[in-house]
């Protein structure tokens, strides 16, 4: 077995070097209300205009008066995206019915091997209301610059991978970024931590 | 035309004993091996299984190949300050009289570019190649997602 330190040296250095694309969600602030709410300031989603796996034009508009969970990932990703995306499918089948305004939005963080036709039967595996978005990591104010994380290889050769964000965004109707839920994922807690911060939320407006 | 049909039988005894002893000492054991049901286009796909070793060595995982994949690798799903990212293993270590599992959000083997759509009934076939020399045919199950599987709870 090779240390992970060589591998990721090795990775490192042949890969010459990685476009960091962390913004500024770390230093968000966190209290005890919920573990992962972002309050008293969380931040204001700015205009990110992008195309969804219809090829429909999607931005603030789509997300104003929805709570939207967000996952950022890429279909190259067959461990974590689909533990994840199969997670959010459990959820959103048991919240649906009480929660109308509720959406769940995979981005990817690999737009030039996602063409819309992967993304739409990426998502729709999952649940046929998924939305599935271009993150064009490189875009000012693409929701990956404005709320995730993305690493890749500059070189994007043969079968490259992307480390990406593991977390679970939530935005509430006012498209405020208002938690970050952290894996492990599991659907009961997620709707656990939904109800809170909906509860939190809507006795704030 | 019983002449014939009596070698074929001692022919396939044969061979039905051979694989019975050569099951029973193998150093290496491969179960539960099997490929998530993934979208139709995928790229990329992910098995998981378990590899136990038998002998009072350490036997090397080396290679895995297959005529419906055009490569296969060893990876490990690593999560750290909040970041999802995948390290490659070239070979993979199986400790003396121990077994190393691959499980959803751990070690698994990506099985790059399928040649055909793996769907629910496909029984593609891998072979995996050991240090020891050893060498397994396995036929993997595509299976969905079980979500309540124990290593994505806390
Ligand atoms: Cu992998």
């Amino acid at each position: 077995m090779i240390p992970s330190m060589v591998v990721l040296a090795i990775l490192a250095t042949s890969a010459g070097f990685y476009i960091s694309l962390k913004q500024s969600q770390t230093k968000l602030e966190q209290n005890n209300i919920a573990e992962g709410l972002f309050w008293p300031n969380p931040k204001q989603l700015l205009e990110f205009n992008t195309t969804d796996n219809n090829g429909e034009l999607f931005g603030l508009k789509q997300i104003e008066e929805k709570w939207s969970f967000i996952f950022f990932g890429y279909t190259n990703c067959p461990d974590i995206c689909p533990i994840t995306m199969s997670v959010m499918a459990d959820t959103y089948k048991r919240i649906k019915n009480e929660y109308k305004n509720v959406q769940v939005i995979f981005v990817t963080v690999d737009p030039e091997r996602d063409d819309t036709e992967k993304l739409n039967s990426y998502v729709s595996f999952f649940d046929s209301q998924f939305i599935g978005l271009n993150g064009s990591p490189q875009i000012k104010n693409s929701l990956t610059k404005q709320i995730g994380v993305a690493f890749y290889h500059d070189d994007k050769k043969g079968n490259y991978l992307v480390d990406h964000s593991a977390s679970i965004f939530v935005i509430d109707p006012k498209m405020r970024l208002v938690s970050k839920l952290s894996p492990p994922h599991n659907s009961e807690e997620i709707i656990k931590k939904f109800k809170k911060i909906k509860r939190f939320i809507d006795e704030k407006s | 035309m019983k002449k014939v049909s009596f070698i074929l039988f001692i022919l396939f005894f044969f061979s039905y004993i051979n694989n019975i002893s050569a099951e029973d000492h193998s150093k290496i054991e491969i179960t539960n091996l099997w490929i998530s049901e993934a979208p139709k286009n995928a790229s990329v796909l992910v098995a998981y299984a378990t590899f136990k070793n038998n002998s009072t060595l350490p036997i090397s995982l080396n290679n895995i190949s297959s005529l419906l994949f055009s490569s296969i690798e060893i990876h490990k799903t690593i999560i750290k300050d909040d970041i999802a990212s995948m390290e490659r293993f070239s070979t993979l270590e199986i400790p003396p009289k121990s077994s190393v599992e691959f499980l959803p959000g751990d070690y698994h083997l990506m099985l790059f570019n399928p040649k055909k759509p793996m769907i629910i009934g496909s029984a593609p076939e891998l072979l995996f190649t050991f240090s020891d020399g050893s060498k397994i045919y396995l036929e993997a199950k595509i299976k969905k997602r079980d979500i309540n599987n124990k290593s994505h709870h806390h």
